[in-house]
């Protein structure tokens, strides 16, 4: 029988001679697409921000949705098609309130990652134990403060999860990686990461940087999951700008001497 | 032999459904700033047979926390196996031991679970909070609980709770100094309960088995009482 590259692209579980689940590696193709999205854990909390693409003047930007609350002290920022996050931000805060019901604490984030990793896998065929037809076509950060203190995870569309100091999903990743790679820093503060997140973002956006094409979100002992409004987010795009701003040297660069 | 027959059909028949049966025993818990104890006594019995007089009724769940339970024997071991299961699996997802508060809420909804067709037991959990101070939750079969700082449950449960209200929680006494007692005390009052149990309650007695709960570890005692 003769088979071509694409008889495997018909079942999402095949795999094909070399070891490879094309729909899988397609889906992670598609966060490749997705506006980016980016997470800084630091000691004194962790920090998301995510751009927004305003597509039309006519288009009402707090509709877009990017950043969402899984619980008081976890938050999630995604990147692909929004519309599959919605159903695994959905499975998140229904274990984070069946865990905090059935234990009286509340859960990890790695504990969360996994249980929405477990429905991530579920793709398949079979009309039986599939949760979904292909597999979830995006990637998603978690982040959150738990016993174990402030945590970032990265879950993708084959169910793998990771745990990071400093991820960047979404077109603008590569780039946006490469920058985190050379500023992150263990001592790093959460103001220092609210900058660093808002400048890199503004690196490797299409778009300028404003107040209502990007979400901005922290998770810290004291506030625990903290969205910014546009009010917070102009005061910190303002902080960001005058970095670059040569016209005002006075202005120190946060994070140096 | 027809009217026998007649008769026999005409009577109604009485089916009985007893899976419950009460084998006795007290369970008595302390809590502590940085301690806790649980102690049980060792007699298993049925009605006015004995079936052993040296059957503890404490399970030690995790470093932290010890469970006392009496009541009916069959349902305090399915009770227990079924919460020792539960920490294992709890264990392998979130890669942590259940601490006592948790396993407080577990157990409570494990119970309630079973609304219908309850485990026929008195539970008392005993252990150190996830701030390392002692505490104590109590159960009635139907999951109902309520953390506490002591309780006694069981045969004797209501005879000893008046007693350790008096000489724990400082009750009906003038002039007292109400400091939380030491561990030592805790052990000697708990002693003295057991004692005091043993000399008026058929189904406590033979001997106490007493775990003493620190962030040093479970320490085990063991001592006689009044065996007829």
């Amino acid at each position: 029988m003769f088979l071509t590259r694409s008889e495997y692209d018909r079942g999402v579980n095949t795999f094909s001679p070399e070891g490879r689940l094309f729909q899988v590696e397609y889906a992670i193709e598609a966060i490749k697409l997705g506006s980016t999205a980016i997470g800084i854990s630091t000691s004194e909390g962790v920090v998301l921000a995510a751009e927004k693409r305003i597509t039309s003047v006519l288009m009402e930007p707090s509709s877009i949705k990017k950043i969402v609350e899984i619980d008081k002290h976890i938050g999630c920022a995604a990147s692909g098609l929004i519309a599959d996050s919605r159903i695994l931000t959905d499975r998140a805060r229904v274990e984070c309130a069946n865990h905090w019901f059935t234990y009286d604490e509340k859960m990890d984030i790695e504990s969360v990652a996994q249980a929405v990793s477990n429905l991530a896998i579920q793709f398949g065929d079979s009309d039986e134990e599939s949760a979904m037809s292909r597999p979830f076509g995006v990637a998603m950060l978690f982040a959150g403060m738990d016993s174990k203190g402030p945590q970032l995870f990265h879950l993708d569309p084959s169910g793998t999860y990771t745990q990071f100091d400093a991820k960047a999903i979404g077109s603008g990743s590569e780039g946006a990686q490469q920058s985190l790679q050379e500023v992150y820093h263990d001592s790093m503060t959460l103001k220092e990461a609210i900058n660093h997140v808002l400048t890199i973002l503004k690196q490797v956006m299409e778009e300028k940087l404003n107040s209502t094409n990007v979400e901005l979100c922290t998770v810290s002992p004291d506030k625990m999951y903290h969205l910014y409004s546009k009010e917070e987010l102009e005061a910190e795009l303002a902080k960001v700008s005058s970095i670059h701003d040569p016209s005002r040297p006075d202005v120190a660069v946060i994070g140096e001497p | 032999m027809a009217l026998v027959t007649k008769q026999i059909l005409d009577t109604p028949i009485q089916h009985h459904f007893s899976p419950y049966s009460d084998n006795g025993g007290t369970t008595v818990a302390v809590a502590g700033p940085d301690y806790a104890i649980i102690a049980s006594d060792t007699r298993l019995s049925a009605g006015y047979s004995i079936y052993t007089r040296e059957q503890s009724k404490l399970f030690t769940l995790s470093e932290t926390t010890v469970l006392g339970s009496s009541g009916c024997w069959c349902d305090i071991l399915s009770l227990t196996r079924i919460i020792e299961a539960r920490m294992q699996m709890y264990l392998h997802e979130h890669n942590k031991v259940m601490s006592t508060t948790s396993l407080a809420k577990m157990i409570s909804i494990m119970m309630y679970g079973k609304r219908f067709f309850p485990y026929y037991t008195s539970t008392i959990i005993a252990g150190l909070d996830p701030e390392g101070k002692g505490c104590v939750y109590s159960y009635d079969p139907i999951g109902h609980t309520e953390r506490a700082n002591f309780r006694a449950g069981g045969s004797s449960g209501a005879l000893l709770q008046a007693l350790l209200d008096n000489q724990l929680g400082f009750k009906n006494q003038e002039n007292v100094d109400k400091t939380p007692v030491s561990l030592e005390k805790a052990i000697t009052v708990v002693k003295d309960a057991f004692t005091a149990a043993a000399e008026r309650d058929i189904y406590t007695g033979d001997g106490v088995h007493l775990c003493a709960i620190t962030k040093d570890g479970i320490k085990e005692f063991n001592f006689e009482l009044r065996k007829d």
